[in-house]
């Protein structure tokens, strides 16, 4: 990751909140959009590191969430606890799909899939834990920290931004190291990979690991923060689906685009295309995506970056 | 030390290697020579872990049984092997194709020893280079020797790494393979079709003809066994016909 990119960070801490701070509407599509973008990254780490595309990211999303909520009122976890503690959930369930990992890109897609499927249905079923489909209301708010009060929107926004910044360093960390190289070879020459050492299951279990647990935090903020969740809500096809699109949109081969694809998607469709359309917005957004899939498969960022470039006159180096 | 016990491969129908017992030492070199399609390839499959023996086979190293053990481990355990298509990690440099070996297959990393590879194996220029595009076949053949090399070996297994060379530069590299052999100790099973090179760099000599061991000995022996002329001639033609 480049050094702007921690630049930019640094100054959304500062400008975001001062900016848009006193208007709560707008402070909440953000935090929704940051939410939307902690997935995202998570999913394009598994993608691009594991080489495992997920159409199931909202089963981790989901048990994150449950997991938080119920720690932190059935069992009184400090909300600031639980969050970890379900995304370390989050993995505990990514476990079962571990025998997916042998399965080859769409087959790996459709079980992972069915898995989200599976857990919305569990949730459901499970009324002694979940309430099933009544759902479960009064979840806790984030905490009050040194004075600080993390539930207010301020507060979401810092605390999300916060976990982005470190899922961001995390990843470009892990592709920078000699497991990144190690995944970057597998993609195409996995024999060759492994025979000079490399175990490849381990690896790739690795990447789902971290994407779980990286999912299910967000998934577990994200109920703290609505205080409210049914197994429709949680485990919704949208938890998939969105970050998909928004890694797509912003370029999936690099480390911040999967990011700022999604706070730009989000953003730009609640706040335009919604106005423009109010019933079925997501067309035109569909219809964004297949623009961008045919003119610039690599995304926002990149096309963005080749686009300086050229205003600068420079070369391709 | 490397053993197979009655090692049997079949791919549906069709026996690749039958019964096949062969022992080395770690200090030998040793040549497996015979026509295309003789279970020379297959049988290194098995020995790295690619393909797996039909059961009653066993593959010893260094007196453990590896017949079931994954690849990686294998290679951790100090086999090394080149391919004889080369198969280079697409996606990285030549340099980071020897990082991965050593880092994952001898578990340590040492940037120096990484340039002496490079150099040995005259892919100090490529080093940079997109493994995938930029490199022409033969050094392609060595990028699969020096990525073995990286790994720390105990035996190295040569997948036809001379075809295709001329003369000079054949010698050449047979010199290095020697100097391998005699400061590393390093084990080598080579498979060659030259008869010449096979017996000026092997001390042994194991033949397979249709999946079978017809011989196994000095090359001296085993050239003038009448089998082996009647096989190894027909192993010529075949290969003037392929290329
Ligand atoms: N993966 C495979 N599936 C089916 N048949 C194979 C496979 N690998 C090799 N064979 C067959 O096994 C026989 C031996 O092949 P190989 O070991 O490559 O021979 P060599 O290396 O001696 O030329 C050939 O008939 C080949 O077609
Ligand atoms: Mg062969």
């Amino acid at each position: 990751m480049r050094r702007s990119a921690y630049l930019f960070l640094a100054v959304c801490y500062v400008v975001v909140p001062l900016a848009f701070g006193g208007n709560n509407y707008l402070m909440g599509l953000v935090v929704s959009s940051l939410i939307v973008a902690g997935v995202a990254v998570a999913w394009a780490l598994l993608g691009n590191l594991g080489g495992m595309v997920s159409f199931g990211h909202a089963a981790f999303f989901g048990v994150g969430a449950y997991a938080s909520a119920l720690l932190s009122m059935k069992l009184g976890v400090p909300v600031l606890l639980a969050i970890p503690l379900a995304g370390l959930i989050a993995v505990l369930f990514s476990v079962a799909m571990l025998p997916a990992l042998r399965l080859s890109g769409p087959y790996f897609a459709l079980a992972i899939l069915a898995y989200a499927q599976i857990f919305r249905i569990l949730a459901t079923e499970m009324e002694f834990l979940t309430h099933g489909s009544g759902g479960i209301s009064q979840i806790p708010v984030l905490p009050t920290i040194a004075g600080f009060d993390l539930s207010s929107r301020t507060g979401q926004f810092l605390l999300l931004l916060t976990l982005l910044a470190a899922f961001l360093a995390t990843y470009d960390l892990i592709r920078r190291s000699h497991y990144g190289i190690a995944l970057r070879a597998m993609h195409d020459s996995e024999d060759a990979t492994r025979v000079v050492g490399v175990n490849s299951v381990l690896l790739k279990s690795w990447m789902l690991f971290v994407s779980a647990f990286m999912t299910g935090v967000i998934g577990a903020v994200n109920a703290h923060v609505i205080n409210f969740l049914e197994p429709d809500y949680a485990f919704s096809g949208g938890w998939s689906v969105l970050p998909i699109v928004a890694a797509i949109f912003g370029g999936y081969r690099t480390v911040t685009g999967p990011a700022i694809g999604a706070v730009v998607i989000y953003l730009v469709d609640q706040l335009v295309f919604k106005a423009l359309v109010s019933t079925g917005h997501q067309i035109i957004l569909g219809s964004v995506l297949a623009l961008m899939i045919l003119f610039a498969p690599d995304g926002l960022l990149p096309l963005l970056r080749n686009a300086l470039r050229r205003m600068r006159g420079g070369s391709h180096a | 030390m490397l053993e197979l016990d009655h090692v049997t491969v079949r791919f549906g129908g069709l026996t690749a290697v039958q019964d096949v017992s062969l022992r080395m030492g770690s200090d030998q070199v040793v040549g497996l020579v015979g026509p295309n399609g003789a279970g020379k390839t297959t049988l290194f499959n098995v020995i790295s872990g690619l393909v797996r023996p039909a059961s009653g086979s066993r593959v010893l190293f260094d007196g453990r049984d590896i017949t079931r053990l994954p690849l990686h481990r294998r290679a951790r355990l100090g086999l090394g092997r080149s391919f004889q298509i080369p198969q280079p990690m697409h996606e990285l440099t030549v340099r980071e194709n020897l990082i991965v070996a050593q880092r994952f297959g001898a578990g340590r990393v040492d940037p120096q020893k990484i340039d002496r590879i490079l150099e040995l194996m005259e892919l100090g220029e490529q080093a940079e280079r997109d493994a995938a595009n930029g490199l022409a076949l033969q050094e392609l053949k060595r990028l699969e020797v020096a990525k073995a090399l990286a790994t720390e070996p105990k035996l190295l297994l040569l997948d036809e790494v001379l075809a295709g060379l001329e003369t000079l530069a054949k010698r050449a590299f047979m010199a290095k393979l020697r100097e391998l052999h005699e400061t590393l100790g390093l084990g080598i099973l080579i498979i060659e079709h030259d008869i010449e090179t096979i017996s000026s760099l092997c001390h042994r000599v194991a033949v397979l003809d249709f999946g079978q061991l017809i011989a196994d000995g000095t090359p001296g022996e085993v050239f003038s066994n009448p089998d082996v002329i009647r096989s190894y001639t027909g192993a010529e033609s075949a290969e003037t016909q392929h290329a």
